[in-house]
């Protein structure tokens, strides 16, 4: 279709060389770039929030009135937890238990996600300059998000669990099975490598194992919802929802010690 | 206003600030958009319709600025997308001298088009370069949805940029 004219070989060789070498330095590029863009993104996630806002005005309505009334059984929980709470203090003392440490984290909002549909990835408004640093562990509240794997000085970039580069030693919470927890880029993840016989079943709570150094041990990943049998009938693997809705994820904490 | 009635200098600043906003719509807006997890890719839209519109070096240069934005919010290693979004530049062009691109069909099926081979080289260099690749499954939903989503788009972006 098209003829192979020494001009145009000469042109298309150039611009092909070009982009071989823009293509090569492109994560210099990427760290001015997302600096630039990083107040519009602010701004426009602002926007995008009252926007949201009056998309799902009765939804949030609804969610509203539920919420008042989950707050109000909550309030008779808490009580009850903090009870409970003291009384584990008061035992753990007296058993002279070593109290647990807590990590210490470093709170930011997510104000951008990738532009592509083959990665999940999103850009928070803390970079080296808060204490982030590469292959830090990302959480929220409710449990494991993701690992940084880029920074600069003012934003950083989190691949999410859910993104099918990430993989995540697991165990089931109830009977100690080890498995491998990977993306697939929806709203469910897989653990993959479980055995015939594996001790799982549905509901069953999925937390970090701690074997590599990656993520501490105990980190809430999410519950089963499905449990199936690989095509070669040898293995089986679990349909994992995440603890943390990713695809709303506005806040998370990453983990600096 | 639509580009065709400012002039051919303007357009091109007029395009500049476009590619930049679509860039900050896609990253932030787009995500209440999604279908099955996917959301229309409006950089590859613009990328279409610059090579359509302007001569070959501008087309090649909004291509690679398309390009480096996308990589620069990714999780690629190298620079794929500017890599792959300056040889579509380049391709387009050639192929609107050769093939009249007049009928709204026509662009919609070469948008549909581009991203399912888009969605293939990726799975390639994957494969090629050794990173962990989704299961044919959920290949063939994503490239399937985001090439029918983002044909879909394509229109509506047309009628008022072109």
């Amino acid at each position: 279709m098209f003829k192979f004219k020494k001009k145009n070989l000469v042109y298309f060789a150039v611009v092909f060389s070009f982009s071989l070498i823009l293509s090569s330095i492109n994560p210099v590029l990427r760290i001015p770039l997302i600096n630039t863009l990083k107040y519009p993104l602010i701004f426009l996630t602002l926007v995008k929030r009252e926007i949201g806002g009056i998309i799902f005005y009765h939804r949030n309505l609804v969610q509203n009135e539920n919420l008042k009334k989950e707050i109000d059984f909550l309030k008779q929980k808490l009580n009850a937890a903090n009870e409970n709470h003291l009384e584990n203090v008061r035992l753990k003392n007296s058993l002279n238990f070593k109290q647990k440490s807590s990590f210490k984290v470093i709170a930011a909002r997510v104000i951008a996600r990738s532009l592509d549909s083959w990665s999940s990835v999103v850009i928070i408004d803390k970079g080296s300059d808060s204490g982030v640093k590469r292959y830090m562990p990302v959480i929220s509240y409710l449990g494991l998000v993701g690992r940084v794997i880029d920074t600069t000085s003012t934003t950083s970039k989190i691949m999410l669990i859910n993104d099918p580069n990430l993989s995540v030693s697991a165990l089931v919470e109830r009977s100690r099975q080890e498995g491998l927890i990977s993306g697939a880029l929806g709203a469910a993840l897989i653990m993959k490598y479980l055995p015939k016989e594996a001790d799982i079943k549905n509901d069953d709570a999925i937390i970090t194992s701690g074997l590599t150094e990656a993520y501490p041990k105990g980190l809430l990943i999410g519950r089963v919802i499905d449990i199936r049998s690989e095509l070669s009938g040898l293995m089986r693997y679990a349909v994992i929802k995440p603890a943390v809705n990713l695809s709303s994820i506005e806040e998370v904490l990453i983990i600096v010690q | 206003m639509k580009l065709c009635s400012v002039g051919y200098f303007m357009r091109r600043e007029i395009f500049l600030t476009i590619i930049f906003i679509f860039c900050l719509f896609q990253a932030t807006l787009l995500d209440y958009f999604k279908i099955f997890g996917v959301k229309p890719d409006i950089l590859l839209i613009i990328l279409v319709l610059a090579s359509l519109s302007f001569d070959l070096k501008w087309a090649v240069i909004f291509s690679l600025l398309c390009g480096v934005l996308k990589d620069s919010f990714s999780a690629n290693i190298f620079g794929f997308y500017t890599l792959i979004f300056s040889l579509w530049g380049i391709f387009i062009v050639k192929l609107s001298k050769k093939i009249t691109l007049d009928a709204d069909y026509l662009y919609v099926a070469l948008i549909a088009i581009i991203v399912i081979v888009n969605s293939i080289i990726m799975r390639l260099a994957s494969v090629f370069l050794g990173h962990p690749v989704v299961s044919l499954g959920i290949f063939l939903r994503t490239s399937l949805v985001e090439a029918i989503y983002t044909a879909l788009v394509s229109p509506l972006l047309f009628k008022y940029l072109r």
